[in-house]
């Protein structure tokens, strides 16, 4: 592969060497410059501000989440029509515009139809 | 490249395979789980064939009916699973063999 | 550079009754969540509404020219508008017949009649699809409504069962067919049905690519499989029986007429199309095979059935056979004459096969087993009770007898559709099979036509058993009856009506009916 196919690929190379210095040099800084006071509560294992769930990752879920779940797959599947569409976006102009608010305001409906159905609300 | 180079008829073979295997899930398994993950298996098997001969004969929009074939299958899996869950908790057990009140 | 499709209004003229059914689902699903305090009696009302706007709409479009719009992914022809309007009408009446078992089972719920809308919508656009993805899709939509109607009634084992096979054996077809599609795509590099049929014409005459021969072979007989298994042909029909009696008696009407008839105009669609490429008798062999196989084997399971709605669900197996008799006549190539009960006997020299008079005989049949069926399955829904149903004996003969005392115009309603799927005239059914069957003999297909007939006349006793049961056998003491309800009988009367009309008169669809022959081919 000669250099100049690489080249393109220059900008990434670029934010990745920033991005990664970034994250070294605030890493760094905070461990010299912070204070440090450990407490019990500190130094528990964090996860997602909920109490950190300790043993085996397989273990079986409430069936209750499973309607979530559901809902989870079906909304998130849709973004793959909007991947091809961001990509041509300019090309696609309003006609692609008009074309995908048909297509969200079909999802609003199933997504306010959930909604209101409690399907979201898994306390209940 | 030296060595094997990966060709239409390999990925056709793969996704042949795949069918095949889905197909004998169907068939052959009991769980209800299983036999609906071997649809997909089928589904996937599609797609495949469908983006191999796309590539093959260099057209962009061939890709798009693996896009379609996935929400589709997403759609169809939600159905899939809730009318599973209906069956385990009118009857407690998702083997296949277990769901046959109705019969000649 | 993506150049991007200009869309006038006539672009959109096919896709009306499909846009008017989902925008009318929509409505109710949003009345369900946002309105659930007030009385829920509108919602069917809406929905007969959709599709009454629906079969206006399809019915305006008949008299087209036949037209690919959407940049070729659906057509605009005769024959899809009126299998729409076909299918309107399945739905409208199968809505009809739901208040009334609904509020027995204290199920009353906007999303039954948003799922019944869904599925005709997406049935409307299955038969104007001319791409297989877009194909793919619809029959996807249609069967995913159906899914959840099936099992619509959590309660009691047999709803969820019925639901669970026949979604497993959908996704299962569903997924052969998509195969089907992909290996065709393989052989034709093409997804658009009339750009597939000249190059499978290709194909079959170009030595040079003869190697895609086999490819094509297998793509087309995994997708007539699919197909086969949604509109219940013998050897793809087991799922059939089960589904319709564990499903709720509304949705087996729903299925019955409307995803039959919508199945089978596509598989009709999809092959008309393909087929003009294929040499030989591949196809016609196929379809005969499959109609033989259907009508013997539907009528003779048939026969010693005594729940009535698990013998509909094999008389309909039984339709499906008469009708691939239809089917079949559309694939006999003028100049061959083969022997045998499959084959065609002979041909007159120099006549060809009518394909646009198989089409009108097949699009007749559709509407009338549409109207015949969706009427006996709300005979059968009206009468049977729900601590019955989960024993299992709801739809028993016997409870039937003495139906002509009890309810004398129910049993007048019942013994019609009975007539009438028998084949007996003057029923809308007679009339319909006599079509199918001429144009079978046009085409040459006398030995089909003879087991046809044969079948015909075993099917004749066990409907005409109903009958005898409801009007020569003492009612049982204990029989209660059931409330009246507005809708129901509304639907019932109009069922009767149309099919005692569509055999006295055939008649008077027939301007309507002649444009059915017009297919959408392409270039």
């Amino acid at each position: 592969m000669t250099p100049d196919a690489l080249a393109p690929y220059l900008p990434l190379l670029a934010v990745l060497v920033l991005a990664g210095g970034l994250g070294a040099i605030v890493s760094v800084m905070s461990a010299l410059l912070g204070p440090k006071r450990p407490s019990a509560v500190k130094s528990t294992i964090f996860e997602a501000g909920s109490e950190p769930s300790p043993g085996s990752a397989r273990q079986r879920f409430a069936v209750k989440f499973y309607v979530v779940a559901l809902l989870f797959i079906v909304f998130d599947i849709e973004t793959v029509f909007l991947y091809p569409w961001a990509v041509n976006f300019k090309a696609l102009g309003w006609f692609g515009y008009g074309e995908m608010a048909v297509f969200a305001v079909t999802l609003v409906i199933g997504l306010a139809y959930v909604w209101k159905k409690g399907a979201l609300d898994w306390e209940s | 490249m030296d060595g094997i180079s990966i060709t239409l008829q390999h990925y056709l073979f793969l996704a042949a395979l795949l069918f095949s295997l889905g197909v004998f899930g169907v068939l052959v398994r009991r769980n209800a789980l299983v036999v609906f993950m071997s649809v997909e298996l089928m589904l996937n098997a599609s797609n495949l064939t469908f983006l191999a001969f796309a590539r093959d004969a260099g057209m962009d929009v061939g890709h798009l009916p693996a896009l379609f074939v996935i929400a589709v299958a997403a759609a169809e899996a939600a159905i899939g699973l809730a009318i599973i869950i209906a069956v385990f908790r009118s009857r407690g057990t998702v083997n296949v063999d277990d769901i046959r009140t109705m019969r000649l | 550079m993506l150049t991007l499709p200009t869309l006038t209004s006539t672009d959109f003229l096919p896709l009306w009754p499909a846009l008017i059914l989902s925008a009318g689902a929509c409505l109710v699903l949003l009345s369900e969540v946002f309105l659930s305090s007030a009385s829920r009696s509108f919602q069917p009302l809406l929905t007969v509404i959709a599709t009454v706007l629906g079969a206006l709409v399809a019915a305006a479009t008949v008299f087209s020219v036949p037209t690919g719009v959407f940049g070729g992914f659906v057509v605009l022809d005769p024959f899809g508008s009126l299998v729409s309007l076909v299918i309107c009408i399945g739905v409208g009446l199968s809505a009809l017949l739901a208040p009334a078992f609904l509020r027995g089972r204290q199920a009353e719920r906007g999303e039954f009649y948003a799922l019944l809308l869904f599925g005709g919508a997406g049935m409307s656009l299955l038969v104007l699809s001319n791409e297989l993805i877009f194909l793919f899709i619809n029959l996807e939509i249609l069967s995913i409504a159906t899914y959840a109607l099936a099992a619509y009634l959590r309660r009691g084992p047999r709803p969820a069962e019925a639901g669970f096979k026949y979604f497993i054996l959908g996704a299962f077809s569903s997924a052969v067919l998509l195969y089907g599609a992909a290996l065709l795509f393989g052989a034709t590099r093409s997804t658009l049905l009339p750009q597939m049929g000249a190059e499978l014409a290709r194909i079959f005459t170009d030595p040079t690519l003869s190697d895609r021969q086999p490819l094509a072979y297998c793509g087309l007989a995994l997708i007539g499989a699919g197909f086969g298994f949604k509109i219940a042909a013998v050897p793809f029909h087991m799922w059939t029986p089960d589904v319709y009696e564990g499903a709720p008696t509304p949705v087996t009407a729903m299925m019955s007429a409307a995803v039959k008839a919508a199945a089978f105009a596509a598989m009709v669609r999809v092959f008309l199309v393909l087929g003009r490429g294929i040499p030989g008798d591949a196809l016609l062999t196929g379809f005969s095979t499959l109609a033989f196989l259907t009508m013997i084997g539907g009528n003779l399971l048939a026969l010693p059935q005594r729940n009535v709605k698990r013998m509909l669900a094999y008389s309909s197996i039984s339709h499906a056979g008469y009708l691939l008799v239809g089917v079949a006549s559309l694939f006999v190539k003028s100049g061959t004459t083969k022997g045998g009960v499959l084959g065609v006997t002979a041909l007159a020299a120099g006549a060809t096969p009518d394909t646009a008079g198989a089409l009108r005989g097949i699009l007749f049949y559709l509407l009338a087993y549409t109207v015949t069926t969706v009427g006996a399955f709300g005979v059968l829904g009206a009468l049977e009770r729900r601590d019955d149903e989960v024993r299992g004996f709801a739809w028993d003969l016997d409870r039937l007898a003495g139906l002509a005392q009890r309810k004398p115009a129910w049993a007048v309603a019942m013994a019609v559709f009975m007539l009438s799927l028998g084949g007996i005239p003057p029923m809308a059914g007679f009339m319909g099979k006599l079509l199918i069957f001429r144009s079978a003999v046009d085409a040459g297909l006398v030995g089909l036509v003879i087991v046809g007939v044969l079948t015909s006349a075993v099917g004749a006793y066990y409907y005409l058993r109903v009958v005898v049961y409801m009007y020569m056998r003492p009612a049982p003491e204990a029989g209660g009856l059931p409330e009246r309800n507005l809708s129901t009988e509304l639907a019932l009367v109009l069922s009767t009506v149309a099919v005692v009309v569509l055999g006295v008169l055939p008649g008077i669809t027939g301007t309507w009916l002649s444009r059915g022959g017009s297919v959408f081919l392409g270039r």
